[in-house]
C-alpha cells in the first residue's frame, strides 16, 4: 500500500444510508482468455472465477468480480495490515499466470477507491444519477455491474442485501463522494 | 435515448456506449499498392445511409468490448446485435 491519505475523510450517515471508505484492501485486475488460465487461477487462489456475466464469486479471503468475458477484479475481503505493495496473492498469480503466458495481472489497489454503502436507501441514491436499471439487481446478492453514476465510471458489487461495494477511480472519488453526500441529503 | 442489448452484459442504456462507425470495412491487403484516392476511399468514405446500417459499437462504460449492431438510422430501431467476427444475422 502506497502512503496515500484517505480520499474520504469522514464516514457519512443519513437516514437509511451509511457511506465509508474501506482501506487498505488489495485489488487486482486479471485478464485471460484460455481455459488453462481459468483453471490456473482457480488452483492458485482456491477460487473459481465467475463465468456468468455480471456475477461474482467469493472465498474466505477473496472476492472475484466479473468485469468482462476476459477480465475480472479480485479484492481481499478483509482489511490488510501490511504497509507495502507486496501481496502474496499477486506474487502467486504472477508466477502461475504471467510467467506461463496465460494472462495478465495488474495491481490496482491504489487506482480504485472502495466505498462501502449500507442501508435501504442505497439504490434510491444510485437512481438519482445512473442510467442502470437496479430493479432486479438490488434483490440478488452477489451481482456486479459496471455503469456510470453522475457520468463517472463505477463498479457496483451487491455484496449483501442493503450492503453494496462501490469501486471508483481515485481521481474521481472525491468528487463522486461529495456528489453522493449532496444527493443523499435530499433523498 | 434507447436501450442497447450488449452481447456480453445485457440490456443497458445508450449513454453507456460509444458508436464506432460503419462495420465490416475490410482493410486492403496491400495498402502500398493503392492510389491515394483508393486509400482515402478506404480510410474516410462511409455510407451514412438513411435506413438499415451495420455499425460497430463499444460498451465503453461497461465491459469495454466492441460488438456489431444492425440499426435503422431513420427510427433508431435495433434489428440485431452480434459479436465481432460473427456474420450479420439479418441482411
Amino acid at each position: 500500500m502506497l502512503n496515500y491519505s484517505n480520499v474520504i475523510e469522514n464516514d457519512k450517515s443519513y437516514p437509511g444510508l451509511q457511506m465509508r471508505e474501506i482501506k487498505p484492501v488489495m485489488k487486482l485486475i486479471i485478464r485471460g482468455k484460455k481455459r488453462q488460465f481459468l483453471s490456473a487461477v482457480g488452483k492458485s487462489l482456491n477460487l473459481l472465477l465467475p463465468n456468468e456475466a455480471n456475477t461474482s464469486s467469493r472465498s474466505d479471503q477473496l472476492t472475484a468480480l466479473w468485469l468482462s468475458p476476459d477480465e475480472w477484479m479480485i479484492f481481499s475481503n478483509e482489511i490488510l495490515k501490511s504497509d507495502n505493495n507486496n501481496y502474496d496473492v499477486e506474487k502467486l498469480l504472477n508466477k502461475n499466470i504471467c510467467k506461463t503466458n496465460l494472462g495478465a495481472v495488474t495491481d490496482v489497489t491504489d487506482q480504485f477507491v472502495l466505498i462501502n454503502l449500507k442501508g435501504d436507501k442505497i439504490f434510491d441514491l444510485f437512481e438519482t444519477g445512473s442510467p442502470f436499471n437496479f430493479n432486479d439487481f438490488k434483490s440478488k446478492k452477489g451481482l456486479v455491474t459496471q455503469t456510470i453514476l453522475t457520468k463517472i465510471d463505477i463498479i457496483v458489487h451487491n455484496q449483501d442485501i442493503n450492503d453494496v461495494n462501490l469501486f471508483v477511480r481515485r481521481s474521481f472519488s472525491d468528487h463522486l463522494f461529495s456528489w453522493m453526500n449532496d444527493s443523499a441529503s435530499r433523498l | 435515448m434507447f436501450l442497447i442489448n450488449c452481447p456480453f452484459c445485457g440490456e443497458r442504456e445508450q449513454s453507456e456506449f460509444k458508436a464506432g462507425g460503419e462495420a465490416h470495412i475490410v482493410r486492403p491487403k496491400q495498402p502500398t499498392e493503392l492510389s491515394d484516392d483508393q486509400w482515402a476511399e478506404y480510410l474516410f468514405m462511409r455510407k451514412n445511409i438513411k435506413g438499415i446500417q451495420f455499425e460497430r459499437w463499444n460498451h465503453i462504460h461497461g465491459c469495454r468490448k466492441w460488438f456489431n449492431m444492425v440499426r435503422d438510422t431513420s427510427n433508431d430501431e435495433i434489428k440485431a446485435v452480434y459479436k465481432m467476427g460473427e456474420k450479420p444475422p439479418v441482411k
